[in-house]
């Protein structure tokens, strides 16, 4: 196997809060191929946007990172200084957020703003950002790309944004895009038409993709592997075939008997449901976060799981196949 | 009650729309005019007693407008609204609010936050002046047990509940008027999954034991699929398609709807993501395009559809589309070989 583009080992995450330190992200571990799209999937709070900030080296000022290894290409940037990851960001690892008008500066115009980190990353000329800016507009099948330049992002539609915000994370030639819930805010048929236009370009330009979501559906399609979060930590990590063809954690299980799926569940019958709620993660966290709405639970859960594996599938359960 | 109960379908609709119109006039900055967007522009539509009518579309086709019309929230601007054969604009303001009540998306800021639970669910029966106070509180504390909520919450305030107790409180203070009706706009997409799934079972249980009768507003066609009877497709403020559910999923009529489906990501690995076919011909509401308002972005435009404005044809009010492919006028073989399938 070549070697990932992306390391993550043993990454937490503290955040400083008023009622006491909040664990967001506990010892999460993962890799990232080249050319590979991995969904990071779980219900909102589980610390997918955390874990996104702390690769990205963005983390809010609260917020204390320790992390065994975390490399991009081989070089450990967990070991080097500040300027290793401020030249990577924006150029070969991009970030898309799910609003794009929050990532977007509503008093620059879309050319400004595409060709700025070009111009700084590539030391390149004004007229060949712009060229560059056009090209990439019309790839992400944005029509009259010239005129759009000029224009200011509240003149867009939300599904216009996505693709410029797609367009300028390109920019620079990425090796790793980390898109966080990009479609999240749009309707179904423009979420479509972005996933497939990602999708696309992700193969065409070999990026790695990590693709951050809360919705199944997403994982389901666009995922090649996918790590399941459960309160902070990754509890199941496997091929996107194997966790929905053979989920192993009793999250991941729960998780899927909530969606209606045709086939699977039956019109206006009962839908399955995971009980009782997410527990706090202020204080430290002992045994398996999940124990408490767990239905396999057992006095042992009360200790840390053990981390099981099968071939590339990993779950942090004390069974083997629940 | 009962006696509606033991003869569910053949019997006059609950609610009857005929014509429906809405337009707002919007502002557009300190010197220009203002412009009139048509957020309903024309819906003809019954709500039986028992079924569960699923409202699908994208944002801004008129969902909400139409659902604030159904509960008398908002007045048409043209067309009637007729609930149990009588018209809204004669009946008493309160006396609809007691026969339709709404769940909003919402459950954060559709709660008052310096109301304690018992007491927002109670609110409906203090504005109707129904019952003593302790009347009321034992009543609202039946509601919080119906729908799933300890006895200990009602001394608390809203910002102490998760979102999916607050979606259950809200759905309390609907059905404490004991409604025929209940319009939910987005019950659950402000949910994660696992709480969705438990306020879905709890609409549903309470449907059957109740006798209740859904409109069920929402973006997520699989939600739509598993509690709604029949499906009402609205584009930019229109109803375009209308069918029984397994009938829409299974045969969809209007281009619309087949490209609607075809977004529909299940957790399928293998499948892919779907072609919508759909194009970047995005319609401004303000604006709309002539003849039928989604031929910029259909696949099978032909002839007619740039200029003359589709009729509803069907079986109204079971099933309608509004689209010339259907329509025996235009939709002749000689039209069908110039479509590009
Ligand atoms: N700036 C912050 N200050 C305090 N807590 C935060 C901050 N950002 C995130 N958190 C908390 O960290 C946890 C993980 O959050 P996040 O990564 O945003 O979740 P997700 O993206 O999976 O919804 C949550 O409990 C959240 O409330
Ligand atoms: N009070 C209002 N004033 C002006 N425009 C409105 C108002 N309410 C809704 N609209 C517009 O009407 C259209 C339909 O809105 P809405 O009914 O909220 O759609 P949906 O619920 O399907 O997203 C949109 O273009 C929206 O901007
Ligand atoms: S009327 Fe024409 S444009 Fe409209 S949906 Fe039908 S085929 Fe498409
Ligand atoms: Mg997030
Ligand atoms: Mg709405």
């Amino acid at each position: 196997m070549t070697r990932p583009i992306l390391e993550v080992a043993n990454l937490s995450v503290d955040i400083r809060t008023a009622g006491g330190t909040l664990q967001a992200v506990r010892d999460v571990s993962f890799s990232v191929g080249r050319g590979e799209t991995l969904c990071l999937v779980g219900e909102s709070g589980c610390g997918k946007s955390v874990t996104s900030l702390a690769i990205m080296d963005l983390l809010p000022r609260a917020a204390t990172r320790r992390v065994s290894r975390l490399a991009f290409d081989g070089v450990d940037l967990a070991r080097s200084g500040k300027g290793a990851v401020n030249a990577l960001r924006g150029n070969r690892m991009a970030m898309i957020f799910q609003e794009p008008m929050t990532a977007l500066n509503p008093a620059y115009t879309i050319g400004d703003q595409l060709t700025e980190g070009y111009r700084r990353h590539k030391k390149a000329g004004a007229a060949e950002a712009r060229e560059r800016a056009v090209h990439l507009l019309e790839k992400v099948g944005i029509a009259a790309a010239g005129d759009r330049l000029g224009q200011y992002p509240h003149q867009l539609s939300g599904g216009l944004r996505q693709r410029i915000m797609i367009a300028m994370a390109l920019m620079c030639g990425p090796d790793l895009v980390i898109a966080d819930e990009p479609t999240t805010a749009l309707d179904v048929t423009i979420q479509a038409q972005i996933l497939r236009l990602l999708a696309e370009l992700q193969r065409e330009l070999g990026i790695a993709l990590v693709l951050i979501t809360h919705d199944l559906g997403v994982v389901g399609r666009i995922a090649d592997r996918v790590a399941v979060m459960y309160a902070g930590e990754v509890v199941e990590n496997g091929t996107a075939a194997e966790i929905f063809t053979h989920p192993r954690h009793p999250y991941t299980q729960g998780l899927m008997d909530c969606i209606p799926l045709p086939g699977r569940t039956k019109p206006g019958e009962r839908l399955g449901v995971i009980p009782g709620v997410v527990p706090s993660l202020v204080g430290g966290i002992q045994g398996c976060p999940f124990r408490d709405r767990c239905p396999h639970a057992r006095p042992v859960c009360a200790e840390t799981p053990p981390v099981k594996t099968q071939g590339e599938h990993a779950w942090r359960c004390i069974l083997e196949d629940a | 009650m009962t006696a509606l109960a033991e003869t569910p379908l053949i019997e006059a609709p609950l609610i009857e729309a005929k014509g429906v119109t809405r337009s707002f006039k919007v502002g557009a900055g300190l010197f220009n005019r203002k412009r009139t967007l048509h957020a309903v522009n024309g819906i003809d539509l019954t709500i039986r007693k028992g079924e569960v009518l699923g409202i699908v579309g994208e944002s801004g086709c008129g969902k909400s407008t139409l659902a604030r019309i159904l509960l008398g929230l908002l007045p048409p601007s043209t067309g009637t609204i007729s609930f149990q054969g009588r018209e809204l604009s004669t009946l008493d303001r309160r006396a609809v609010a007691r026969q339709v009540q709404p769940v909003f998306q919402d459950p954060y800021s559709s709660l008052n936050p310096r109301r304690r639970i018992a007491s927002i669910v109670s609110f409906p029966l203090d504005v109707h002046g129904i019952g003593t106070a302790a009347e009321r509180r034992r009543r609202a504390l039946e509601m919080m047990d119906l729908v799933g909520l300890p006895a200990r919450f009602a001394d608390r305030y809203p910002s102490e509940l998760s979102g999916g107790q607050r979606q259950r409180v809200a759905i309390a203070r609907a059905l404490v008027m004991k409604p025929e009706i209940v319009v939910c706009d987005e019950p659950t997409s402000a949910l994660d999954v696992s709480v969705q799934s438990q306020i879905l079972n709890l609409l549903l249980d309470l449907r059957r034991e109740l006798n209740l009768t859904y409109v069920f507003i929402s973006h997520n066609l699989a939600v739509v699929e598993h509690i709604a009877t029949r499906v009402a497709v609205m584009y930019l403020g229109r109803v375009v398609e209308l069918a029984e559910t397994a009938e829409l999923f299974a045969n969809p009529r209007h281009p619309y709807t087949t490209a609607l489906l075809a977004s529909i990501l299940t957790p399928e690995p293998g499948l892919g993501i779907p072609e919508t076919g759909l194009g970047l011909a995005f319609p401004d509401p303000l604006n709309p395009p002539s003849g039928c308002v989604f031929h910029p972005r259909c696949p099978n435009a032909f002839g007619p559809c740039a200029t003359v404005v589709p009729r509803a044809l069907g079986q109204h009010p079971a099933g309608l589309v509004a689209c010339h492919l259907h329509d025996p006028d235009y939709n002749t073989a000689n039209n069908q070989g110039n479509r590009p399938s």
